[in-house]
């Protein structure tokens, strides 16, 4: 190799090489208690949807990859569909997020995403596509199915596991505590969230830095 | 296509598949039972169950290049694999011995696990009421997550039948080398002489060792989820005695505890146990030496569940 050719590679590897390695030190982990980072995406009807317009209302937060068995555990079984439904029907804004990169797993596009929601049932308010995985970066979403519930004054209330068992079991669905609903319910009876945080378990989420 | 010369085709098929079966060479031999991406088998470390005498079985994990599964504390994400045992009357299974594990993941998400094969050793225990002279099956139910950048979910049932006898029984030159292995990544206990502490902020942990010489290489791997920040790098400032080592608390860590337990490996090879009480903020880190904290006993629920 030519040693400009070699300086040229190396100018170009070490800015990249900074970024990847200094990216969790940037990356502000969202703390149960803190301020919901607002974000703007479009979603797979097509519209686009801001986090600040929701000021007001409870906002559920999915992360979404529709091949990782720990969410084919809640869709299969009907248990995330009949969350959404009963969320949504209580005037919660429940948004699915995906953020698999173009490529990875659980990557896919409006109309995949629209047909897949129409397959399975399912009711979120949208689906917001996010393939650079800004939003999912911007909370520090690890898995999926990971959860976090925002309050009518734009704090996350919740942030972690769907429920209390983390496996891929469908038999497992029914006797689980869930987390989301319990932080729903006891943050609109006027009463302090009593699980605020948990691991988050399931997949990791497809970033597209994801070489595992 | 007629229905006879549809059964015709059918048959030919079913004898090229047959036979195609018959020839394929090692696939017919390979052992243990399939998982996505691998094999798992049930080994013994001895030719026997000799009356009265602890025997030590592991399962053996064997996975295509670049899989892996997971430590007790997966990290990130993933689970650990789980097992049930169907065991004879008075044969009990102990808890698993972890060897250690490796960072695994992406600069943001991190996982602890083992990647190609791994080892997972079970101590045995025959107590007074095992009184069997004819040979016992033993079998595990293992659910077990395969991951390379996807995730898999497996469940395999595992056997292996074995002879009793009152002599004390060989080893089993099959499979001991697993076994031996297996060992030498196991956490060993921290020598007399070296002393830990662990002195807190609001968001970090800081360790530090005292072992009588410079450390310039250790990684820690918290046997319990949620209590330090998976992905954050962990900080060494070597020191003329030993290190200090800077250990982000997870975001899920909501409440105080009292100790922080896990593996830390030195110089990229040598794991060991620790098991530090935690000062209170802005106190005094607790210190306590090595001697003391192998003393000290841990709570039956922990170590029946990490075999610590």
């Amino acid at each position: 190799m030519k040693r400009s050719t070699f300086y040229l590679m190396l100018s170009a590897i070490i800015p990249i090489a900074i970024i990847l390695c200094a990216a969790p030190l940037l990356l502000g982990a969202v703390k149960v208690g803190d301020p919901a980072p607002t974000f703007t995406a479009t979603a797979s009807d097509g519209k686009t949807y801001k986090l600040a317009d929701y000021r007001g209302k409870y906002v559920v937060l999915e992360w979404h990859n529709n091949g990782c068995p720990y969410v084919g555990k809640q869709y299969n079984s009907g248990n995330m569909q009949k969350l959404q439904k009963q969320w949504t029907n209580k005037d919660v804004v429940w948004f699915t997020i995906l953020s698999s990169a173009p490529g990875k797993q659980g990557f896919v596009t409006a109309s995949d995403e629209n047909a897949y929601i129409s397959k399975m049932q399912a009711a979120p308010t949208a689906a917001l596509l996010d393939p650079s995985g800004e939003i999912g970066h911007l909370y520090d979403a690890k898995t999926s199915p990971q959860m976090v519930v925002i309050d009518p004054k734009g704090v996350v209330i919740y942030d972690g596991a769907i429920d209390d068992k983390p496996t891929t079991d469908l038999a497992d669905v029914p006797g689980a505590t869930n987390y989301v609903s319990l932080a729903l319910e006891q943050s609109m009876a006027g009463k302090p969230v009593a699980t605020p945080a948990t691991r988050p378990y399931g997949c990791s989420v497809k970033y597209s830095d994801s070489s595992h | 296509m007629t229905g006879r010369k549809s059964r015709a085709a059918f048959r030919r098929a079913v004898i090229l598949s047959v036979a195609m079966v018959a020839v394929c060479p090692s696939r017919a031999h390979a052992a243990g039972a399939p998982i996505p991406h691998g094999t798992l088998e049930l080994i013994a470390e001895k030719q026997w169950i000799a009356v009265g005498h602890p025997f030590n079985l592991a399962l053996r994990f064997e996975l295509e290049k670049d899989w892996h599964v997971y430590w007790v504390n997966p990290g990130d994400s993933g689970e650990p694999p789980r097992v049930t045992w169907d065991l004879p009357a008075g044969i009990k299974a102990g808890a698993i011995e972890w060897p250690a594990p490796r960072r695994l993941g992406t600069p943001t998400i991190v996982d602890y696990g083992y990647e190609d094969a791994v080892t997972l050793v079970i101590p045995m225990h025959a107590d007074a009421t095992f009184s069997s002279q004819s040979p016992v099956q033993i079998a595990a139910n293992v659910k077990v997550l395969v991951c390379r950048e996807m995730c898999i979910p497996g469940k395999a049932q595992v056997s292996l039948t074995l002879p009793v006898k009152s002599q004390p029984p060989p080893t089993n030159s099959q499979s001991t080398h697993f076994f031996t292995e297996a060992r030498k990544a196991w956490p060993r206990p921290v020598p007399a002489s070296w002393k830990f502490a662990i002195a807190q902020t609001s968001d970090s942990f800081v360790l530090t060792g005292n072992l009588g010489h410079k450390i310039t290489d250790a990684i820690f791997f918290p046997l319990a989820e949620s209590q330090v920040s998976n992905a954050a790098p962990q900080t060494l400032v070597p020191t003329a005695t030993g290190f200090t080592l800077t250990l982000r608390k997870s975001d899920q860590l909501l409440k105080p505890i009292a100790r922080l337990k896990g593996i830390l490996v030195l110089s990229g090879e040598q794991p060991y146990s620790i098991d530090v009480p935690i000062g209170e903020p802005g106190g005094a880190a607790g210190a306590i030496s090595s001697k003391q904290i192998r003393d000290q006993s841990i709570p039956e629920s922990v170590s029946a569940q990490y075999n610590f």
